[in-house]
């Protein structure tokens, strides 16, 4: 019997898993219009962007406009293979499910 | 956790990427309230014109309606993401509103315009050509029903008496804009309220 893959516990947690998932759709986004999909609070969101960013899945870009901060985030190339390989996982994982 | 539960919850993950996905690449039917807002000025517009006959006001509806839509997305709480197929179609509203503002300015006060009908053809099958990029763009046959709608408009137009014309123009705006514009704003609360319960 093959042996069931792990699933990447980094993007397992669900808010981060939303947060790549947005991020793999778009070429950049603002912390603000993350927490408006996610529904997440500025806290919580700051944190799980914080693991993703340590662990090398999404850059940060922190600029001033018009003297008010803003976070741009964007998934880097290690995000999108590291989502890629997390679907493949849960695909098996379903696979051996049914 | 039984092997049930935890292939729901699998399942459950597998959801939410592909609806925060889905949401990030949404991109028109955010745009909703703008087709309902340019409806509403194309029908202040065309019965200023008719009822005041004042002439210009088409480019004073116009410029009104360029100015609140600008201020609509100024005021939004968060700048939408970039995205490639949000670029596009943005472009293509802009190139068509730019396009329609230039040419029947000038059509108009170049005394070129001469009846209302060449106004109702021209201008039927540039907002029908801008519907049909987007929903090719979009893979969005919804819109593409539009296009068809605006280009049976100017076809009534060419061939048609003025007033046949005129109602077929309404028509078009109704349809096109303000039910089209209605539904995508619809769409638009759906997909909140479904990435909300998910997220």
């Amino acid at each position: 019997m093959p042996e069931l893959p792990e699933l990447n516990p980094v993007i397992h947690g669900k808010l981060r898993l939303a947060l790549l998932s947005l991020l793999a759709g778009v070429e950049e986004a603002e912390f603000t219009w993350l927490r408006a999909k996610t529904g997440s609070t500025d806290g919580n969101l700051g944190a799980q962007l914080m693991k993703l960013e340590e662990a090398g899945y999404v850059a940060v870009e922190k600029k001033f406009v018009q003297r008010k901060p803003q976070s741009i985030y964007r998934m880097t190339e290690a995000g999108r293979e590291a989502l890629q390989e997390y679907v493949q996982a849960l695909k098996q994982l379903l696979g051996a499910a049914i | 956790m039984n092997a049930n539960a935890e292939e729901m919850d699998l399942r459950e993950r597998l959801d939410l990427m592909q609806k925060m996905i889905a949401e990030g690449r949404r991109k028109q039917e955010s745009w909703g309230w703008t087709f309902v807002l340019w409806g509403i000025a194309y029908y202040v517009a065309f019965f200023w014109d008719w009822l005041a006959s004042f002439p210009l006001a088409w480019p004073i509806t116009m410029a009104a309606g360029g100015v609140l839509t600008f201020i609509g997305f100024s005021r939004r709480k968060y700048r939408a993401p970039e995205t490639t197929i949000g670029r596009a179609i943005a472009s293509i509203w802009i190139a068509t509103g730019v396009s329609m503002f230039i040419l029947f300015d000038a059509m108009g006060f170049g005394m070129h315009m001469g009846e209302a009908r060449v106004f109702f053809a021209a201008a039927s099958a540039m907002i029908g050509l801008a519907n049909a990029a987007c929903s090719l763009t979009l893979k969005w046959k919804a819109e593409f029903l539009c296009a068809i709608v605006w280009w049976a408009a100017a076809i009534v137009a060419c061939f048609c008496n003025l007033v046949t014309a005129g109602v077929a123009f309404l028509a078009a705006i109704f349809i096109c804009q303000i039910v089209f514009g209605a539904y995508m704003m619809v769409l638009e609360s759906r997909q909140r309220r479904q990435v909300a319960r998910h997220a």
